[in-house]
């Protein structure tokens, strides 16, 4: 048996078209985004010029990034929490054989299907201030009232954004989680129904232990996914009222795309990217995540 | 499983109906839009049950005529031009499969020998791979662009399927992990004593084993390429388009063209959910993470 | 029955039928007690086409004569392809929906155009000027960004006089309105290519309840608010005297704001390029803007032109003073619940107006906003010649009656293209209208307002202005005072900054 570097017992050649993948299409990316964050792209003279460390000091002093910062905080920790409690809710519920409930399960991942842009679009008309179902059943049910539409109103456009991401993502936390549940070993319930065990403490002391790497995965996975939800904010509010919703995504696709600050959009991304290695390893670590 | 009595069978059942319909409903909102003449999708109070259906929307973006009596168009589509949506949506479809297919193999590849060989660094490897989904879109949109403008792969199907196979990597790579990983090594093992090579071992016996939960992965997968918008918004011009990019077209300077972006809207449900039900029992048997083995 | 009126009616009939609402024997019927003879549109035949669709006896194909010289001067370039990028504009929609194959016929060449929303067409042009990567053979320019891509196109009238074998015959550079010229096409003293389309502010109020409330059209901006208001508490809760286009952070707040800004003798900029929007007629254009958004639905803080013209169309809004542009969908009984009781006027009078010299950066103050955009070849392009052709052809005479005709409605450019006889033909009731484009014209002319040309604009109008004055109706800011002070010290650090 050869055993090179190119063997199929060595683990470089398994590895060599994912590896190459990711170094072309990440650390190239990465790189050239580190470049660029010490330039800026001078609009009068089309070159990017070296600005050393001036949009690293804008972006410490840059109030408005740490205000979009607290806002995406707050909008991936709700968010994030809902999706897993509503996803796990809605997991135990139809962990069940009952007639039908195999087209409920289907019926749920429809969600998935609808591009997030398109999805904004369809909460937008639902949320309309004068036209959307939404609207009107608060309306009707007398939770809200006119004046103060769901996403032109500062305290309650996040929640109206919010609404979209959770309706779009918890089908996909209930695909996990209804997975983990059904892979369980069924010994350590059968014990439990012996002592008598009420559903709650069954679910605390032998599922939620069992289901514990399933969920950490699914918060992981999410998670990053969230921080850096774009298509809502910007097909929805752009970022309104005032700043309300201005995500920091938001704010570097902004910076990039609308003002051509192309070294600043990059500083604020690294940012981004930095913030969200920093909160994903703590969890690993805290999680006890082990590959 | 415990024993429950009728009625708490039958509270259950109502309670997950119901919350699978409010889920749904939404979807269901969105479908009668595509079946709505302008007027009736803005209306006061919202008209949610009672409408009078029409097909105008889906003929004008697919530019047929459907024959029940709608057989002229408007003189001017509201999407300029956008009646050619049969293309996008192949495009969509193109776009989708082959980049599936190809994160899917690389990441399997990859996986096996993650979760089978042992070598210095493997936990930080995975968590490298993890961290490269961590990177913002935009943040990749402008290098990739100019990577791309040098090997000439902007506007191309290539170029598209490549960047999106690239996003779906981590994920795919952390699930086929774990099914690997619930596979006892012992089959491996006993393989090799028969002087089987770890290809052979791999393709004949492994492979196989992790079919449902490669299909759970691909539905992932579809469904991401299904449903990104700034790589394609970035990396393509007139060649190729796919449904997210293309519906943003029926947003105008004379208003959004709410109906018709309904009809593209719902009949590119379609494939995706005809894909995700071809996988179903895969779906849900398969995606979990590992959850036996701790 | 008057000529006019048989004319009217011919138009009316025609449209009825084509759009199904009429059979085709009491079509016939009604056609031959005009005199129309079922000759005309063949016995046997099914529907007329759709280019027929939308006057009565004109037709609507481009002219032999233009399509002749495309013919004859594309032949060194047949095989090109040439590249657009354009936000979904009805001049754009009808040249790729209707008119484009007509010049692709003629030409050999073909045309590819990418329709994208506002935002996106400017992402796309910025990163082939950036990278000039010539993707696109034209711009699509809207005239907020005239100044940053002025050095990046040429002046048609270098090209009209560098090539004199390759200028179409009648071009006739003087018919574009002068006005337009100014305001969209010119930066410093270049042309940025030619006027290509002209949505602006008009007053459209609906005629029936205005008769029943006994008004005339506005004459004055505080007459308009007595209006609003009387009609708001006359007939609401569910009807509303006025609407907007005011969702934070977007760039129609920003249109809205210079609407009533300039409407009270206000500017954005001082002659000294200071932002002016917190002197005293700023103030007092934003306490009008106050008192007149409570004759609003409460929705319009979240509405973008697309609310705006939807709370018209449904029947939610008796009056708006916006984009012009809409009133030809207003028009379209499909679509609305207003079809044929809207009307058009020029925008009330302004309280006060300053001069341009009396602003910065080419700031043209007037009541009636003007969102147009022009159409130029690139200097990436590796078929600079071919594009000339096309654009051309694209903004011609006998190119933009038939934009106009085809169900556009939308503002011609040109002047002589409002006295065209097709374009007239056109002004009956339903989609596609031309009724409103006497106003549109009087507008333009009398009435048109401008925003400034610099740099930092685009950053400005969508980003500064608007965020901060979605804050203030947030209630973020305790007076309207601090918020345009809040705008005036960010603007004038970013417009000091280069």
């Amino acid at each position: 048996m050869r055993v090179g570097v190119l063997s199929w017992d060595r683990p470089w050649i398994w590895l060599l078209p994912l590896t190459a993948m990711l170094v072309a299409f990440t650390i190239m990316p990465l790189l050239y985004n580190i470049w660029l964050s010490f330039h800026e792209y001078h609009t009068f003279s089309r070159e990017l010029r070296w600005v050393g460390g001036a949009n690293w000091a804008q972006l410490v002093a840059d109030a408005r990034m740490w205000e979009a910062l607290g806002i995406t905080l707050f909008y991936f920790a709700v968010t994030l929490t809902v999706q897993v409690i509503l996803g796990m809710a809605i997991a135990l519920l139809l962990d069940d054989d009952e007639i039908g409930f195999g087209f409920l399960r289907t019926l749920l991942t429809l969600t998935l299907v609808v591009p997030p842009a398109i999805a904004g679009m369809m909460f937008l008309l639902i949320e309309d201030p004068e036209f959307g179902v939404l609207t009107y059943v608060l309306e009707q049910l007398g939770l809200l009232d006119k004046t103060t539409p769901i996403l032109a109103t500062a305290s309650t456009a996040i929640w109206g954004v919010m609404l979209v991401d959770i309706w779009q993502w918890t089908p996909f936390m209930v695909l996990i989680f209804l997975a983990g549940l059904r892979s369980l070993p069924p010994e350590p319930y059968e014990a439990a129904m012996l002592d008598g065990a009420s559903a709650f403490t069954v679910f605390r002391r032998i599922t939620l232990p069992l289901m514990q790497k399933v969920i950490a995965v699914a918060v992981l996975i999410r998670g990053i996914d969230i921080f850096r939800m774009f298509d809502y904010v910007f097909v929805m509010t752009s970022g309104g009222p005032g700043t309300s919703t201005y995500t920091l995504s938001l704010y570097s696709w902004q910076q990039t795309f609308s003002f051509i600050k192309w070294g600043y959009g990059a500083t604020l991304s690294l940012f981004t990217l930095l913030i969200i290695l920093i909160v994903a390893n703590l969890f690993i670590w805290v999680a006890k995540v082990r590959w | 499983m415990m024993v429950r009595s009728k009625s708490s069978r039958v509270l259950r059942s109502v309670v997950a109906w119901g919350t699978v319909l409010l889920f749904a409903f939404p979807l269901y909102y969105w479908l009668t839009v595509a079946f709505k003449d302008g007027k009736e999708i803005f209306n006061y109070p919202p008209q949610v049950w009672s409408f009078s259906p029409t097909v105008r929307n889906f003929e004008e973006i697919f530019g047929i005529s459907l024959g029940f009596g709608f057989g002229e168009q408007r003189e001017v589509l509201p999407g300029g031009g956008n009646w050619r949506m049969a293309p996008r949506l192949w495009d969509s479809i193109v776009i989708a499969v082959l980049s599936t297919g190809i994160a899917v193999s690389i990441a399997t590849l990859a996986s096996y020998a993650l979760s089978r060989m042992e070598f210095a660094g493997r936990h930080h490897f995975v968590s490298w791979v993890l961290s490269t989904r961590m990177m913002p879109p935009v943040a990749v949109a402008i290098p990739v662009f100019f990577i791309y403008k040098e090997l000439s792969l902007l506007d191309t199907y290539t170029g598209v399927i490549l960047i999106h196979a690239l996003m779906n990597l981590p994920l795919a790579v952390l699930l086929m992990k774990s099914f690997f990983d619930d596979i006892p090594h012992e089959i491996d093992e006993s393989g090799m004593i028969d002087g089987a090579s770890r290809f052979l071992i791999f393709r004949r016996i492994i492979l196989p084993m992790v079919k449902g939960g490669a299909a759970a992965t691909a539905v992932l997968c579809f469904i991401f390429s299904w449903t990104e918008f700034l790589f394609v918004l970035t990396l393509t011009q007139t060649g190729l388009k796919t449904v997210p990019v293309v519906s943003s077209t029926f947003v105008t300077s004379t208003g959004t063209a709410w109906g018709n972006m309904a009809a593209l809207g719902a009949a590119a449900m379609l494939p995706a959910f005809l894909f995700i039900l071809l996988v179903q029992k895969h779906l849900v048997r398969g995606l979990t993470l590992g959850s036996v083995k701790q | 029955m008057r000529d006019s009126d048989r004319k009217f009616y011919r138009a009316k009939i025609v449209d009825d039928y084509v759009r199904g609402r009429l059979d085709r024997r009491s079509f016939l019927k009604a056609a031959s007690a005009l005199g129309l003879g079922a000759g005309l549109f063949g016995t046997g035949m099914a529907r007329p086409r759709p280019s027929f669709a939308a006057s009565g006896t004109p037709t609507l194909e481009p002219s032999a004569d233009v399509l002749a010289w495309v013919k004859e001067v594309s032949k060194p370039f047949a095989g090109t392809t040439l590249r657009l990028a354009t936000e979904s504009t009805p001049p754009s929609n009808a040249i790729n929906s209707q008119l484009k194959k007509y010049f692709e016929e003629a030409s050999g060449m073909t045309v590819e155009i990418e329709v994208l929303p506002l935002e996106q067409v400017l992402q796309k042009l910025t990163l082939d000027i950036a990278s000039q990567l010539g993707t696109y053979d034209l711009y699509y320019i809207d005239q907020s960004w005239a100044a940053s891509v002025s050095r990046d196109v040429f002046d048609p009238r270098e090209q009209m006089a560098e090539k004199p074998d390759l200028a179409m015959p009648d071009y006739n550079m003087d018919d574009f309105l002068p006005a337009l010229v100014d305001g969209i096409a010119k930066y410093e003293d270049r042309w940025v290519g030619v006027p290509y389309d002209i949505p602006i502010f008009i007053m459209q109020y609906r005629k029936d309840i205005y008769d029943k409330m006994g008004f005339k059209a506005p004459e004055t901006l505080e007459e308009y608010y007595e209006q609003a208001k009387a009609i708001t508490e006359e007939m609401g809760p569910n009807m509303f005297g006025s609407t907007g286009q005011m969702k934070s952070g977007h760039y129609s707040l920003e249109c809205d704001w210079t609407a009533w800004l300039w409407g009270h003798g206000g500017s954005i900029f001082t002659p000294d390029r200071k932002f002016s929007g917190n002197d005293e007629a700023g103030l007092a254009a934003m306490e009008y803007w106050d008192r007149l958004k409570t004759t609003m639905p409460p929705g319009v803080t979240g509405w973008t032109w697309d609310g705006q013209g939807q709370s018209v169309a449904q029947g939610v809004a008796a009056t708006m003073m916006s984009w012009g542009e809409f009133f030809p969908y207003f028009d379209d009984p499909n679509a609305t619940k207003v079809s044929g009781l809207m009307e058009a006027a020029r925008c009330p009078k302004p309280k006060a107006l300053r001069t341009v010299s009396e602003t910065g950066f080419g700031e043209i103050p007037g009541v009636g906003h003007q969102g147009g955009s022009s159409l130029a070849v690139s200097r990436n392009s590796k078929a600079p010649d071919a594009a000339w052709i096309f654009m051309q052809w694209a903004t011609c005479y006998d190119t933009q009656v038939l934009i106009t005709a085809l169900g556009g409605g939308t503002g011609p450019t040109r002047e002589s293209v409002y006295d065209d006889e097709r374009i007239i033909a056109n002004r009956r009731v339903g989609a596609g209208t031309t009724r409103h484009l006497d106003v549109v014209r009087e507008t333009i002319a009398k009435d048109m307002g401008s925003e400034p040309d610099l740099p930092q604009w685009a950053e400005l109008s969508n980003d500064t202005i608007p965020v901060r004055l979605g804050k203030y109706f947030a209630g973020e800011y305790s007076s309207a005072k601090e918020a345009m002070d809040d705008i005036a010290q960010a603007t004038d650090k970013i417009v000091s900054a280069g």
